[in-house]
C-alpha cells in the first residue's frame, strides 16, 4: 500500500474550508434542536396531558427512524408537498434540527427530573407561580446535570453532520469526496477528513470538559 | 385561623388520614405528634395543599382551601412552610434565598426585600452568613435559614415539619430556640415533632395522631402527664 500525500497538499485548503461549512451547520441544527427540544421537554414535564403525549410521541418518531431517512425525505419531501424549494443546507439543518431536539428533550427532562422535589415543594410553599419556578428555581440547578450531556450531543452532532454530504452540503466529509473523485484516489483524502473531524471532536471534547469542570467547582 | 373539617386523605387505596377535626387559633402555638407513619406530616401538608384533600374542607380565616376556585398561589403567601431537610435554593445565596420569593410574588422592592431579610437574619442570628451559599452552612444555621425564608413572606401561619429530625443532636437546640422565640412573639405555629420536651415547654396543645385518626388533643401538661387513650400511653412509654 502506497499512501501520497503529496499529491493532495493544494486540495487541504479547499477541504479546511469544509470546516466552516460544518460548523455552521452544526451550529445552527443544535440552536434548532435546544430551542425545540427545550419546548418539548417542557410539554413533557407539564400537565397538560395531550401536549406531553405529543411531545413523547415525536421523540419516540424521531429517535425509531434512521436520521438518513429523515435528511432524505425533508430534502426531496419537501419541495413536492410545499412546493418550497428548500436548499440541501436548509434540509439538512432542518432534519439535523429536529432529529436532535428528540434527543435534546429527554437530556432536559432527565436533568429536570434529578432535581429533588423538595425545591418545587419549597417553591410552592412560598407562593411562586409555576413559571418563575421553573425559570429561576428548577432550570439553574437542572442546568448542571444537562450541560455536560448537552456537549455530548454536541459532539455527536458534529461527527454524524458528515451524512449531509449525501444530499450536496459542501461540508468537509463532501469536499474530501469530490477530491478523491477527481484523482481517482480515495485513501489519503478520506484519511484527511478523518484526521480533521477527530481533531474537532477532541476540541469539543475538552470544551465539555472544561465546562464540566466549572459546573462541579460553583456545587 | 385554620379549621379542618372532617379530613380524610387516601394515598390510592390506603386512607392515611380518616375524619380529621380541629382548630388551629391564631397565636396558637400547636404540636402534632405520633408514632411513624400515623400520618402527621400529610395532616400538615394539607394545611397549605402540597397534598390535596381526599374529601372534607379546610378553611384558612374565612377562605375555603380545598375549594378548586381558590387561589392556593395567594393563600399559600400566608402560610410559611419549614420542611425537615430545608430545601434551600442551593444556588442562591443566604440573602437572595430571602428576598427571592418577597421580590418574585409580593413585588417587593430589592432595597425594602433585602432589609426585612437582613432583620431576619439578625433575628435567627446569622447576620455573618448573608452572602454565603447554602452548602457552606451547618445543619442548624441551614434550617434557621429556612425559617427566617418563609418569614420574610410575612406569613399569617408558619408549618413545621420535623424541623430538626436531619439536624445533629447539638444544632437541635439553636433551632428549637429559634422557634421558641417565635412563638413567644405570637406566630401561629403548627409543628410535627419528635422533640417530646420542646412540646411540652413550647406548645399550647399537643395533637396526637395514630393510624390516621385524632386520637388525643389536649394541653401538654394534661396529655403528658395523663394522657386518656392506651394509645397514647404506649406511645409516650416509648418515646420519653
Ligand atoms: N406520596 C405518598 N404516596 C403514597 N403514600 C404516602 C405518601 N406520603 C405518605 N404516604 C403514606 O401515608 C402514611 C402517612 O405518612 P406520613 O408521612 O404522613 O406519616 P408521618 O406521621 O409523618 O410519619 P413520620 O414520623 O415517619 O414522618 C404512611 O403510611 C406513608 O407511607
Ligand atoms: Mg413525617
Amino acid at each position: 500500500m502506497n499512501l501520497d500525500f503529496g499529491q493532495f497538499v493544494p486540495n487541504i485548503p479547499y477541504i479546511l474550508q469544509g470546516i466552516l461549512v460544518t460548523l455552521k451547520f452544526v451550529s445552527v441544527s443544535a440552536i434548532v434542536g435546544f430551542a425545540l427540544g427545550t419546548i418539548l421537554a417542557l410539554f413533557k414535564i407539564g400537565r397538560v396531558k395531550v401536549l406531553s403525549w405529543l411531545a413523547d410521541a415525536y421523540t419516540s418518531v424521531f429517535r425509531g427512524t434512521p436520521l438518513i431517512l429523515q435528511l432524505l425525505l425533508f430534502y426531496h419531501a419537501t419541495p413536492q408537498l410545499t412546493g418550497y424549494d428548500i436548499s440541501a443546507f436548509e434540509a439538512g439543518v432542518l432534519s439535523f434540527g429536529l432529529n436532535s431536539a428528540a434527543y435534546i428533550s429527554e437530556i432536559i427532562r432527565a436533568g429536570i427530573r434529578a432535581v429533588d422535589t423538595g425545591q418545587n415543594e419549597a417553591a410552592a410553599a412560598l407562593g411562586i407561580p409555576y413559571r418563575p419556578m421553573m425559570k429561576d428555581i428548577i432550570l439553574p440547578q437542572a442546568m448542571k446535570n444537562i450541560l455536560p450531556a448537552l456537549m455530548n450531543e454536541f459532539i455527536t452532532l458534529t461527527k454524524e453532520s458528515a451524512i449531509v454530504s449525501v444530499i450536496g452540503v459542501f461540508d468537509i466529509m463532501r469536499r474530501s469526496q469530490i477530491v478523491a473523485a477527481e484523482k481517482f484516489k480515495y485513501f489519503e483524502p478520506l484519511l484527511i477528513a478523518g484526521i480533521i473531524y477527530y481533531v474537532l471532536v477532541m476540541m469539543l471534547t475538552l470544551v465539555g470538559k472544561l465546562v464540566e469542570r466549572r459546573m462541579s467547582r460553583s456545587d | 385561623m385554620i379549621k379542618v373539617e372532617n379530613l380524610h386523605k387516601k394515598f390510592g387505596k390506603n386512607e392515611v388520614l380518616s375524619g380529621i377535626h380541629t382548630t388551629i387559633q391564631k397565636g396558637e402555638v400547636v404540636a402534632i405528634v405520633g408514632p411513624s407513619g400515623s400520618g402527621k406530616s400529610t395532616l400538615l401538608r394539607c394545611m397549605n395543599q402540597l397534598e390535596h384533600v381526599s374529601s372534607g374542607t379546610i378553611w384558612v380565616n374565612d377562605k375555603k382551601l380545598t375549594d378548586s376556585s381558590t387561589n392556593i398561589m395567594q393563600l399559600r403567601q400566608s402560610i410559611g412552610m419549614v420542611f425537615q431537610h430545608f430545601h434551600l435554593f442551593p444556588h442562591k445565596t443566604v440573602l437572595e434565598n430571602l428576598i427571592y420569593a418577597p421580590m418574585k410574588v409580593k413585588g417587593l422592592k430589592r432595597q425594602i426585600a433585602e432589609k426585612k431579610a437582613k432583620e431576619l437574619l439578625e433575628q435567627v442570628g446569622l447576620s455573618i452568613k448573608a452572602n454565603e451559599y447554602p452548602k457552606r452552612l451547618s445543619g442548624g444555621q441551614k434550617q434557621r435559614v429556612a425559617i427566617a425564608r418563609a418569614l420574610a413572606m410575612e406569613p399569617e401561619y408558619m408549618l413545621f415539619d420535623e424541623p430538626t429530625s436531619a439536624l445533629d443532636p447539638e444544632m437541635v437546640n439553636e433551632v428549637l430556640d429559634v422557634m421558641k422565640d417565635l412563638g413567644n412573639s405570637g406566630m401561629t405555629m403548627v409543628i410535627v415533632t419528635h422533640e417530646m420536651a420542646f412540646a411540652r415547654e413550647a406548645a399550647d396543645r399537643i395533637l396526637f395522631l395514630d393510624g390516621g385518626k385524632l386520637v388525643e388533643e389536649s394541653e401538654p401538661s394534661a396529655f403528658f402527664n395523663n394522657p386518656q387513650t392506651d394509645r397514647a400511653k404506649a406511645f409516650l412509654n416509648k418515646v420519653l
